[in-house]
């Protein structure tokens, strides 16, 4: 069974993200309110996530810094990181791309149609 | 014997006079030294001061960018953030994913979710317009095959179609190798999807959606045929309008945004076409026109990609000034290599004293005959920012000279074009540093097509025979008078080459003038066009208003002969020419 660790400020996207990850493929959630509870989640070696859904723009570490801090650490630097993001301008996309996340997916998303675009941008076939 | 000694007493009387005269010459010379050097040195000041006051205009306008910039994509990212939360919530419970809801718990989910996806398009459209209207969505141009793009925008769109149970064709009737042309291909693609998708919405069941493809010369042209409801004729310019439905029930029967025609002409506007409206002659229906030109215009901005394109030869010669003598070797060779002469000038100063000096000459020379002629400067690339005189100082006194006011100046600046402060008239042309070739020559050719040799009318006018007697009438003047036959003729005789003024008859086969006009008021060359309506129905005064562009006559078909327009427009000539006491000295 795939695990998904979620971090997002918002409790209602965290909930509602979850929710429709394990209704409509089934998958584990863990969430996380901030890059640094994010770090210490992944870091667990009893949940270690398949892959981390994280928002851009959180109050403290913001999405980016936080990915950076995880490449810092071997533990979880393997793990996918896909950005949640609610910029979706050219200028701000473009500034994800250079930072070596595995994708980029936008708010507001379709709730039916998340897991398989993660899958997607995963290679995930199952 | 005695005579020699008053030959020395002469010589030295008239040596000492003579050391007088020049001393006093040279004193008189010295003050005349000093005052202009204390002009130059006013000059000097005023333009540093100058330069420094549109450094810090710019400054702060790029700063005012920033700021808006960082503003929409800020309220863009607040309104998603809720969104997000909403369509979740609605699309998990209306999807039956966590438990039944009954039918009418169900109906309003359905109400909430479906007016939620309009509220995301409309928000995605509002920002896209904004981006696009303020130049921050640059093209992407590339060579394309319209039939390709209009195969993959009725593929796309065959899933709505066969829902709604119609059926979408497409005809090309140009040869396939004949429709490339320069497009950013999202966008085009963009605005064909958006017709497709009004017009299979306003269609009712069992009908045809009909895609076309004509090609001429210089552009190509496409049309959405759809059997619908139809515009009513006071709506075919209003739609393209932001949120202007036909009908205000519209946005929320047919989730529309109120934006998708408003998002296509801003697309179509930025590539130098036309689109416009028209009911359908038999049966009811209406057609989208979509008017491209072949190649890309010198106003994209996107330009890189106008490489590939030929460039286009000249003749002409041009004074190049640039204090960097590197950027003036580059300029100047290139175009050498097309067929222009070239002087260089590396101040502003220089420029003044070299136009002045050969358009003397070449007015000269004209007079005599006796020697070779002297060739009249066709035009003039001038940059901005030179220390001494400014561009704008330079520009200013070349306008204000009657010597050199009615040379073309073009500008080579780094920065994009801009109001320019001096009130004697601004630039013919703008290219941005650092440039391409191509656009350079591009936009120096369309500079002097405009404003250099004859005049060039544009007759629009759909009756035959009455095109050729006002035609007759212009066959003494010196005048270059173009016809066309039709709306979209018309439209690519501009994008051909610009018209010094058009005459205008109301009535077209494939639109109306109110549909050209408004075209040629989105066009930045076009805007202020000079225009003389010659029409035989009664026009209203806020018909009237609407048609106006530059300087505006309205003449009656019923009062004024075919070959009484000939006067009129050669007094609306004159008065262009000459707008003051400026001189007449045409450009060769």
């Amino acid at each position: 069974m795939r695990h998904i660790l979620i971090i997002d400020d918002e409790d209602d996207i965290r909930e509602v993200a979850a929710l429709s990850l394990e209704a409509t493929a089934g998958w584990d959630i863990t969430t996380a309110s901030s890059g640094a509870d994010g770090i210490r989640a992944a870091a667990d070696p009893k949940q270690r996530p398949h892959a981390i859904l994280m928002d851009v723009m959180m109050p403290g570490m913001d999405g980016p810094t936080t990915f950076r801090q995880m490449q810092q650490n071997p533990e979880i630097a393997t793990i996918p990181v896909l950005l949640l993001t609610a910029k979706v301008q050219g200028v701000d996309q473009r500034r994800f791309a250079g930072l070596g996340v595995a994708g980029v997916l936008f708010k507001p998303f379709d709730p039916l149609t998340l897991a398989s675009q993660i899958s997607e941008a995963l290679g995930w076939k199952d | 014997m005695t005579a020699l000694p008053s030959i020395f007493l002469v010589l030295l009387l008239l040596s000492v006079f003579l050391l007088g005269f020049h001393t006093l010459r040279q004193s008189s010379r010295t003050r005349d030294l000093q005052h202009e050097i204390d002009q130059l040195k006013e000059s000097l000041r005023r333009s540093r001061e100058y330069a420094e006051q549109q450094r810090a205009k710019l400054a702060q306008r790029s700063d005012l960018d920033t700021v808006k910039d960082e503003f929409i994509s800020t309220v863009s990212h607040e309104l998603r953030t809720p969104l997000t939360s909403i369509r979740g919530a609605l699309g998990l419970l209306s999807a039956g994913l966590l438990g039944n809801v009954d039918a009418k718990a169900q109906n309003l989910l359905r109400i909430a979710s479906t007016n939620t996806e309009r509220l995301i398009r409309l928000i995605n459209d509002i920002l896209d317009l904004e981006r696009m209207e303020s130049g921050r969505a640059p093209l992407k141009l590339r060579r394309c095959s319209m039939y390709d793009l209009a195969r993959e925008a009725v593929d796309t769109m065959t899933t709505m179609a066969d829902g709604a149970g119609i059926r979408l064709e497409l005809v090309c009737n140009a040869p396939r190798d004949s429709i490339y042309f320069d497009a950013d291909s999202d966008r085009i693609l963009q605005v064909l999807t958006n017709l497709l998708s009004n017009a299979i919405k306003f269609s009712p069941a069992a009908s045809t959606v009909s895609v076309q493809i004509d090609s001429d010369a210089n552009s190509l042209l496409l049309k959405v045929v759809d059997q619908g409801r139809g515009i009513p004729a006071d709506k075919l310019e209003s739609v393209f309008d932001r949120f202007q439905q036909v009908e205000s029930s519209d946005a929320s029967k047919k989730g529309g945004t109120g934006l998708g025609l408003a998002i296509c002409r801003s697309i179509i506007q930025q590539h130098g076409g036309a689109i416009w409206a028209q009911a359908n002659q038999h049966g009811t229906g209406t057609t989208l026109w979509v008017q491209l030109s072949r190649s890309a215009r010198a106003s994209d901005t996107g330009a890189a990609s106008l490489a590939a394109l030929p460039a286009e030869r000249g003749e002409g010669l041009i004074l190049v000034c640039d204090d960097d003598p590197g950027i003036r070797v580059v300029v100047a060779e290139q175009l050498r290599q097309h067929g222009y002469d070239i002087l260089e000038a590396g101040s502003g100063e220089e420029v003044i004293a070299l136009a002045n000096e050969q358009t003397a000459q070449a007015a000269h020379g004209r007079g005599t005959g006796e020697h070779a002629p002297v060739p009249a400067i066709s035009a003039i690339l001038l940059d901005l920012y030179m220390p001494g005189l400014s561009g704008w100082e330079t520009l200013q006194r070349l306008k204000e000279s009657p010597a050199t006011a009615a040379i073309p100046v073009v500008i080579l600046s780094v920065i994009p074009p801009t109001d320019h402060p001096s009130r004697t008239g601004g630039p013919q042309g703008w290219v941005q540093k650092p440039f391409n070739e191509n656009l350079l020559l591009a936009e120096l050719g369309r500079v002097l097509r405009t404003h250099g040799g004859p005049g060039r009318i544009l007759l629009v006018e759909e009756d035959p025979e009455l095109a050729q007697a006002i035609l007759e009438g212009f066959h003494q003047a010196a005048l270059r008078v173009d016809h066309a036959s039709s709306l979209r003729q018309a439209v690519d005789l501009c994008l051909a080459a610009t018209p010094n003024l058009m005459i205008l008859d109301l009535t077209l086969p494939d639109g109306d003038g109110f549909s050209l006009v408004d075209w040629l008021r989105r066009q930045p060359a076009l805007h202020s066009l000079p225009l003389v309506v010659y029409s035989s129905r009664e026009i209203s005064e806020a018909e009237m208003a609407k048609l106006r562009l530059g300087p505006t006559e309205f003449l009656d078909k019923a009062k004024i002969k075919p070959r009484d327009v000939e006067a009129l427009v050669l007094a609306m000539v004159q008065r262009m020419r000459n707008p003051a006491e400026s001189p007449v000295s045409p450009v060769a």
